[in-house]
């Protein structure tokens, strides 16, 4: 399913103009980061894709769904939301309850239910904690709880909103395998991040954001090594990039195996 | 973020220079004379020859007859036509409706009440525009407040904005999550459940983490603290403060005196 924004605008209801113009075109299974300053508009962009903002100009399309037409609850059976902070939406006594709650209000059957929520425990190996209250769990897990219950949606986009703050090393990881399997089902990911190694390991596509418009957009390769548009937004590069430009290496690099590959070829020459 | 702490409007005023404590005795050196001194037109000239004016002394007159149009003038008028309609006694009927009379002394007597409580509530409106919450608390634990008690005050103020934040934010990662919140009233009900539930837990880990941060920063310490806001306690103010309580006195004696 695509997503297509088209000369998109937001102004808040207290006069900032948090987005101008910004046109965007999303491919079905695209994996995609957003990144930029603190106010440069990215939660403002992505709370677009399932309606909770309405464009003040211009329109957002998911598949062949105006947002402007369809309520929040209807567009969640297309774009899933993770939001930043797990404890606004934990409510139930059970893990398993809690992540069986996103289908249930979409109407799947029961056997279904219980298929998504087996599936979405599994990706975020929290089988063993299946019956355990979400309160009594690490922030750590309570965040893969969340991650869960939009999981077990099923719905072709999916929408990460800083997934990798406060986390551990041991659940950054967790993360990139749910991502890389995303991937691989077809899905289209847009998270936003301030994890700039994450962002450089995980993703092909790179938005970078800026003053409520997009400054650079394309393959992760590219946009990283364009250090002064970076700066303009507060971003450095990933550790690794910033390396091989310094050494002068040929092509951009984003993880350190492209480092290596890179700069063996370089030795080799 | 957007939503407002409190009524305070900031401006360069006469008004908002005064000490709080003064702003505040002043909100009573207005209440009792309206209320207590037996002299019929008191509540009518207190408000247009000083409430009035006082508004356009704290530039903030704009705000205040909005306050009065909308919020002051049809509570003050309710009042009136419901005291005029149903006090008994009088002589002089003016009207008969019905069940009801209408004599000269109720309406004169209604018509005093209603001015009062008009006196009343915008003396403290005046009082909120023109002062800041935390001015006046930090005004009252200097002069020896204790701490707890401005906190009390402080954060109650403060916590419907938050709430109402944190709420909207709950409501939008359920509907995220399919939760119909707009059709059926059924449904709206059975949607309770997922938006109180993280409200409460939240609110209650956002005490603890509260009582943590202002411990760590020293709030239950018996030494004398420092505020980062200066508050001016000039010449001026002690003595309007004197002159507002013989005032107060004067309309109590007055009350005694002549009944």
């Amino acid at each position: 399913m695509n997503i297509q924004i088209e000369n998109l605008s937001f102004r808040y209801p207290n006069g900032v103009l948090a987005l101008r113009r910004v046109s965007l075109e999303i491919a079905p299974g695209e994996q995609v980061a957003v990144i930029g300053q603190n106010g440069a508009g990215k939660t403002t962009l992505v709370k677009h894709l399932n309606g909770l903002l309405l464009p003040t100009e211009g329109r957002v399309r998911i598949g062949d769904w105006d947002t402007r037409h369809y309520s929040v609850a209807k567009l969640a059976r297309r774009v899933g939301y993770v939001f930043q902070n797990p404890d606004e939406q934990l409510f139930t006594k059970t893990v398993a309850e809690e992540i069986a709650f996103g289908p249930r209000n979409l109407g799947y059957p029961g056997e279904r239910i219980q298929e998504l929520v087996e599936d979405a425990l599994q990706l975020t190996q929290l089988q063993a904690m299946r019956n355990t209250n979400p309160y009594d769990l690490s922030p750590t897990w309570r965040k893969m709880v969340a991650i869960a219950s939009i999981l077990a949606m099923d719905t072709p986009i999916l929408v990460f909103d800083e997934p990798t703050t406060g986390q551990d090393a041991a659940s950054v990881t967790r993360l990139a395998m749910i991502i890389a399997e995303l991937k691989r089902r077809g899905k289209t990911v847009i998270t936003i991040t301030h994890d700039i190694d994450f962002c450089a390991e995980n993703f092909a596509r790179v938005i970078v954001m800026g003053g409520g418009q997009v400054l650079l957009d394309g393959p992760a390769r590219t946009v990283l090594g364009k250090a002064e548009i970076l700066a303009q937004t507060y971003v450095d590069p990933p550790q690794i990039t910033r390396l091989g430009l310094r050494l002068g290496l040929a092509e951009v690099v984003c993880t350190p195996q492209e480092f290596l590959d890179a700069f063996e070829k370089q030795c080799a020459a | 973020m957007h939503e407002r702490l409190s009524f305070y409007v900031k401006r360069e005023s006469a008004l908002h220079q005064l000490n709080p404590l003064t702003k505040l005795t002043l909100v009573f050196g207005l209440i009792l004379p309206a209320f207590l001194v037996p002299f019929y037109w008191t509540p009518h000239l207190l408000l247009l020859l000083v409430v009035f004016p006082l508004a356009f002394l704290g530039k903030v007159q704009g705000e205040y007859f909005t306050a009065v149009t909308k919020l002051i003038l049809p509570a003050a008028g309710f009042l009136f036509v419901m005291q005029a309609l149903f006090i008994p006694g009088g002589e002089t009927v003016l009207a008969k409706l019905w069940f009801l009379t209408l004599t000269q002394e109720s309406l004169m007597y209604a018509f005093a009440n209603a001015v009062r409580i008009f006196v009343m509530v915008s003396s403290f409106t005046l009082f909120m525009l023109t002062t800041h919450p935390s001015e006046l608390m930090s005004d009252l634990t200097q002069r020896g407040l204790p701490g707890q008690f401005a906190y009390v005050i402080i954060a109650t103020l403060q916590i419907i904005p938050q709430m109402q934040a944190k709420a909207s934010t709950i409501i939008a990662a359920q509907r995220s999550r399919g939760l119909d919140t707009e059709s059926s009233f059924a449904r709206r009900v059975q949607a309770l459940v997922p938006l109180v539930g993280p409200l409460v837990f939240g609110s209650l880990v956002e005490v603890e983490e509260r009582a943590i941060a202002i411990e760590a920063r020293g709030f239950t310490s018996r030494r004398p603290k420092t505020s980062l806001r200066e508050i001016y306690d000039r010449p001026l103010d002690k003595g309007l403060r004197w002159l507002l309580i013989l005032i107060m006195l004067a309309s109590l004696v007055s009350r005694i005196w002549f009944s």
